[in-house]
């Protein structure tokens, strides 16, 4: 079964799925999880009689939550299914048919999610006064809810990580309750309370209305919560990474801070450090009622930990490499079994691929190099855009160019191996050599130039 | 679950159930998008009214119905999700063909609705401030609101007709074909549908006993049937050729009903009952539903019609292709324990997978992918030179040979991989000098031949370095002698460096002395 094989230009594939899924996550984790147990916590303060501001501050905080959770979160996250299904679509047709029952059962538990968070904004003001203990019933049910929807979905999201047996076993329990299952869960919830504390903590520092000691309650209970929880998400993702397998996790370094920034051994352990230590500070001026200091670190923390959750986004997606579902499918979307195939027979690929585009390149060849590339190099790299193979390829020879692509597999180790036959590896060479070459003039070469 | 073969031939539940389960959770989905649509255009129509009659009153009215769209179309989107799995189960090839067929426009949903939703927010919370921003942002957000179902209905529509496909691919949407009027139909169809919906919603949630409101939004429901049959007719043209007895069995039904609520709605003086219940309600309550179950088992009838046909022999094929595989499962297993235990975090690791295919188990520069090459991969066993050079060449590459960059390794992990080259090649060692009194020809000959490329000291010339391959930094870069006599000798196939095998031996070995003495 051969889908369109469609490749997002300029921005390549990897980069608009992390745009997407980044901005998802942020709301996910830390909006509907995190911002939404402290609002919860803080009309359960006020519902037992520590103070109306504790509602106030509460019911404030709600609506945008309710806004952007329902407008840019919910579509966020059907959005990376859309993005998958077009990028990946033999990919994401193999996740769906395994973990349909997850993903099924995941549906509910995202629909009741939203009825109840619905219900909890729409009857906040009738039930507030006259009914604070079902209010508070309600917003527990709605955590509670948000919470079992984040464990679901993470049997998923580690399965594609860690196949502890599964490729083995093939049983849906090995694929499912992976390594990972219980530290990705903790981790992430722990993290999207983490997120949740430090954007209540920035808005109590710039907007709170009320008297310096309500605002100061409220600083020292978000500062304690955003302490605890981050502490929570330290050993949590120590867990975690321990428990991936070592061959992916090296390549962490080169994931986050690509070619040329991963030169520098230290950078991203001193930016981590830089990025927790800001963040600690921030949590810690709110326990301590520092007003001012929590509103100076609060915007560099913010720009720190979206850094975060997006570098832990892309090395979990990245260092899985060179598979998309490991022991089954590479990254390429070519079931091991078919490279295993073509490696003892001759299979070639072209015969197979049903939408070869036809609107880029006009010549037969070109055309057949085009789809070639697509299908084998194109989830990862681009022509014209991010991670553009033409600069890669630039200098090389012919030759060179189909010696390279012969060795793919062990040359890099993220790298799957090229699928169809010699024949057509030389088609696919030829057109990348041609296009790496097209605007080369020759001209003085400086020492140390660095491609 | 049976292990694993091909996922795609996995199916959670009997295909019959999955059709069931697709009608109910698509049915649930289709209601949300319909009374949110209907809201978003009878909202911003009223708005319109109100605003240019300067009502505020009204317009109060108007916002409180604009509200329940953050609920409805909450619902709208969460409800998608399950008809979106199902249909990815039980039509993978047709969903996923149709939507890739039309990538951006599917994909620019995303934007579109985050776009609507925030838009027809502010719509509502700015309604009663000055005019002119609710005006933009309404215009906005229903304008984005109102491309998604085109978009939904365009995708849908093409997943049913897989003779239109190869067309898409090509990027030749014949206007004559029957696709683009079956989609404007369609469209249009789900539009009035949301006028009907939207208005029959509103009649019974917000017109409350407003005698004056109900009228209007009566007016509206009875203006959406009539446009649903006038959109009707056409649009069964259209899937003429795909029609079956269910299918003319649901759409007499729902238009039975259609004509029935028509006739409970039919404009009459604006009369009110004392009890405050509305005129034709109880038909309503009962027409509506079966209207929307009956168009809704015509839409998936004549969906299945299709695609369960073409469905069935994909996953025939498919069950062909996976145990014609099967044999090579095993294999792909060890492939990928292998590569599991390979941890590329030492320099023997990396030596042996990146660098060996060409350079060889001995460095010698017979690896066999290196048979490929025209330029000879260097034998590294004979380097002795810098290691901030060597790391520079790893990194870099070398443009014009095949010597591709290796920036794919961190610091740590090139570190590691240059003591390997120095453990097994002792690479970084001293060059070693043939200790030998150099003759004039020889010295004149570099100066007046060799150093035309590589430099009188050695650092390639400015002429040198426009060569692809460019030769190496000899100040910085030395080989054994017993290879630079053999370079000297034989050439550099594929470079320029030409054989000087005519020049006696004594001369070609002072050059080697000369090449070893450059190394600072």
């Amino acid at each position: 079964m051969t889908f369109p094989l469609i490749h997002v230009p300029v921005l390549g594939d990897g980069m608009t799925i992390a745009l997407n899924a980044v901005l998802h996550v942020l709301i996910s984790h830390g909006v509907a999880i995190g911002m939404t147990i402290l609002i919860v916590i803080f009309q359960n303060l006020g519902a037992t009689g520590r103070g109306s501001f504790w509602e106030e501050t509460a019911r404030t905080l709600l609506k945008p939550v309710v806004i952007v959770t329902t407008s840019v979160g919910a579509v966020t996250g059907v959005g990376i299914w859309f993005i998958t299904g077009i990028l990946a679509p033999e990919g994401i047709g193999s996740l769906i048919h395994l973990f349909f029952w997850p993903w099924f059962i995941e549906w509910w538990a995202f629909t009741t999610e939203v009825v109840l968070l619905l219900i909890y904004y729409f009857l906040w003001d009738r039930l507030a006064q006259r009914r604070p203990r079902l209010l508070m019933a309600l917003g527990w049910g709605y955590v509670a809810v948000a919470l079992s929807s984040a464990v679901l979905i993470s049997g998923i999201l580690g399965f594609m990580l860690t196949p502890d047996g599964w490729p083995s076993g093939g049983t849906f329990t090995q694929a499912y309750f992976n390594p990972t299952f219980v530290p990705q869960f903790m981790l992430r919830i722990s993290a999207g309370i983490a997120l949740g504390a430090l954007l209540i903590l920035g808005w109590t520092g710039w907007r709170f209305k009320g008297t310096a000691n309500e605002r100061g309650r409220v600083l020292r209970l978000t500062g304690l919560v955003m302490l605890a929880a981050m502490a929570s998400t330290a050993v949590f993702a120590w867990i975690y990474f321990s428990r991936i397998p070592e061959t992916y996790l090296t390549h962490w370094k080169f994931a986050v801070a690509t070619s040329v920034w991963s030169q520098v051994p230290n950078l991203l352990p001193v930016l981590n450090g830089v990025a927790v230590a800001c963040l600690a500070l921030a949590a810690l001026a709110g326990l301590l009622r520092q007003r001012r200091t929590a509103m100076l670190l609060f915007v560099p923390a913010l720009i720190l930990a979206v850094g975060m959750v997006a570098e832990f986004e892309r090395v979990r997606e990245f260092v899985r490499g060179p598979y998309l579902l490991p022991g089954y499918m590479y990254a390429n979307q070519t079931r091991m079994v078919r490279q295993e195939a073509a490696l003892q027979q001759v299979r070639p690929l072209l015969a197979t691929l049903d939408w070869v585009n036809t609107t880029t390149d006009k010549a037969p060849a070109a055309q057949a190099g085009r789809a070639l590339f697509d299908a084998n190099c194109g989830v990862c790299h681009s022509i014209g855009g991010i991670n553009d193979i033409t600069v890669r390829l630039q200098g090389r020879t012919l030759e060179s160019v189909n010696a390279l692509t012969s060795i793919t597999e062990s040359m890099v180790p993220f790298m799957p191996p090229f699928n169809g036959t010699e024949e057509e590896r030389l088609t696919m060479s030829t057109y990348l050599y041609s296009m790496a070459n097209k605007n080369t003039l020759p001209r003085p070469q400086l020492q140390g130039e660095v491609k | 679950m049976a292990p694993w073969k091909d996922l795609f031939l996995a199916l959670p539940l009997p295909e019959i159930w999955l059709r069931i389960l697709l009608f109910v959770t698509f049915g649930l989905h289709l209601l949300f998008v319909l009374l949110m649509l209907g809201t978003a255009m009878l909202g911003f129509t009223y708005f319109l009214k109100d605003c240019c009659s300067g009502n505020r009153v009204e317009m109060g009215w108007s916002q409180r119905m604009v509200k329940s769209h953050l609920g409805l179309k909450s619902l709208a989107v969460v409800l998608g999700v399950g008809p979106l799995l199902i249909i990815q189960v039980i039509y993978s090839l047709g969903f996923f063909t149709a939507t890739g067929l039309q990538a951006f426009t599917w994909l620019s949903v995303i934007p579109l609705l985050i776009l609507a939703f925030l838009a027809i927010e502010l719509f509502e919370h700015k309604m009663l401030s000055r005019p002119w921003l609710p005006f933009i942002s309404g215009v906005i957000g229903l304008g984005a609101l109102l491309t998604v179902p085109a978009i939904f209905t365009g995708a849908l529509s093409l997943m049913e007709r897989p003779g239109e496909w190869p067309g898409f691919a090509a990027k030749a949407m014949a206007p004559g074909s029957i696709y683009l009027p079956h989609w404007l139909f369609r469209y249009l169809h789900v539009l009035g549908a949301a006028i009907v919906f939207g208005a029959a919603f509103h009649l019974f949630f917000t017109a409350g006993q407003d005698t004056e409101k109900r009228a209007r939004l009566r007016a509206w429901l009875f203006g959406g049937v009539l446009f649903q049959v006038a959109v009707g007719v056409p649009l069964l043209f259209t899937v003429a050729n795909v029609f079956n007895w269910t299918v003319l069995a649901a759409v007499t039904l729902g238009s039975a009903a259609a004509m029935a609520m028509a006739w409970a709605l039919r404009p009459a003086p604006v009369m009110t009952l004392t009890d405050g219940s509305i005129r034709g309600g109880r038909a309503l309550l009962l027409l509506l539903p079966v209207v929307f179950v009956s168009m809704l088992a015509a839409r998936q009838s004549l969906q299945d019609a299709t695609l369960m046909t073409l469905h069935k022999q994909a996953r025939t094929a498919l069950a062909q292709e996976s145990a014609d595989l099967g044999r090579f499962q095993k294999p792909a297993l060890d492939a990928f324990r292998l590569k599991l235990a390979t941890v590329y975090d030492n320099g023997a690791t990396i030596y042996a997978k990146s660098c060996q295919p060409c350079h060889g188990v001995g460095g010698l520069g017979d690896g066999p992918a290196a048979t490929r090459l025209l330029v000879r991969a260097e034998d590294i066993a004979a380097v002795r030179a810098d290691r901030d050079y060597v790391r520079q060449i790893v990194l870099a590459g070398w443009p014009g040979s095949g010597m591709p960059y290796f920036t794919v390794f961190d610091k740590d992990k090139i570190d590691s991989l240059l003591d390997q080259l120095n453990t097994t090649f002792t690479m970084f060692g001293p060059t070693t000098v043939p200790k030998r009194a150099v003759g004039q020809q020889a010295r004149d000959l570099w100066k007046n031949t060799c150093a035309t490329c590589h430099g009188a000291t050695g650092q390639p010339s400015a002429f040198g370095l426009t060569l692809r391959p460019a030769p190496p930094d000899l100040s910085r870069f030395s080989l054994e002698p017993e290879r630079s006599l053999q370079i000297i000798t034989e050439g550099y196939p594929g470079t320029v460096m030409q054989p000087y095998r005519a020049l006696p031996e004594a001369t070609r070995r002072d050059l080697v002395a000369i090449a070893a003495n450059l190394r600072r």
